[in-house]
């Protein structure tokens, strides 16, 4: 019977567990796909972080700010591990990774939301992380809040150089 | 009104500077969006409900930023910088600001052979 009891409640952490890794692992791995297609899709868009217009077009629309936001928080899974290592320091590749699908993913709505309003080019991107109140004492949940902005402008039609949105 | 984040405009010229002008709001997520992001929270993945709250807060600083802009009698808004704060758990401030000026299209001068 006790044995019973202890399997039962062994079971009963280990299955959310379980399910969080599963389900988990799949949403990120399927977020991640959706990043890279999208950021093939917009490989013709001329973006940087310079202010001074590169390759700036005359006549056109006029230039237009435009700004995107997403929040993305950590599975329960990895955040069980990770508080692990937060005791004994070291590389926390799944934090990273979600930082890193914040970012992209925030960048990437910038530029498309640019593309739909019929501008050819993205300059004086910032990507900012904002404050959303995630990492307080009772919730230890990782969650990354990204606000991504820049300006969008109509670009003369260039040979592209080589360029990635990943940092 | 053209907003940019930005110091110049290509193809305008900066005739007069209004000065600073900001917009701020403080959003706090409902309940409803809070469980579900509890819920999210065991898989992962984006928050929309944290999103749209901060997607609403943007909108809302940015149209204040412009009224106020437009009072000073702007047609412009450049170098436009946000910030952010969470005030408390569940409520978050956006902060945007920028210097209003007045731009007019600069007048062509190439073209003459």
């Amino acid at each position: 019977m006790e044995a019973c009891g202890l399997i039962c409640s062994l079971l009963l952490i280990l299955i959310p567990l379980a399910m969080a890794l599963l389900v988990g692992s799949w949403i990120e791995h399927r977020h991640l796909r959706s990043i890279e297609q999208r950021e093939a899709a917009l490989a013709p868009m001329l973006v940087s972080d310079l202010g001074s217009y590169p390759y700036s077009a005359s006549g056109g629309p006029p230039p237009q700010m435009i700004a995107a936001e997403v929040v993305i928080a950590c599975d329960y899974f990895k955040a069980f591990l990770a508080s692990w290592k937060l005791l004994f320091g070291g590389r926390v590749g799944s934090y990273q990774r979600v930082v890193d699908r914040a970012r992209r993913e925030a960048a990437l709505r910038v530029l498309e939301q640019a593309r739909a309003l019929g501008y050819n080019a993205v300059c004086n991107l910032r990507i900012e992380s904002a404050d959303v109140g995630g990492n307080t004492q009772q919730s230890r949940m990782p969650i990354s809040a990204v606000i991504a902005f820049g300006t969008a402008y109509m670009a003369q039609e260039t040979p592209a150089p080589s360029r990635s949105l990943v940092g | 009104m053209l907003v940019v984040n930005t110091e110049t405009i290509p193809g305008y010229r900066v005739v007069e500077l209004r000065g600073l002008v900001q917009g701020n709001t403080v959003r706090a997520k409902h309940l409803g969006r809070d469980i579900a992001a509890g819920l999210k929270n065991l898989v992962g993945g984006e928050l929309r409900g944290y999103t749209e709250l901060l997607t609403e807060s943007r909108r809302e600083a940015m149209q204040r930023m412009i009224a106020q802009a437009q009072q000073l009698g702007a047609n412009a808004i450049v170098n436009v910088r946000f910030s952010t704060s969470a005030v408390t758990q569940g409520a978050a401030e956006l902060y945007v600001y920028g210097t209003a000026v007045v731009v007019e299209p600069e007048t062509a001068v190439a073209g003459e052979m």
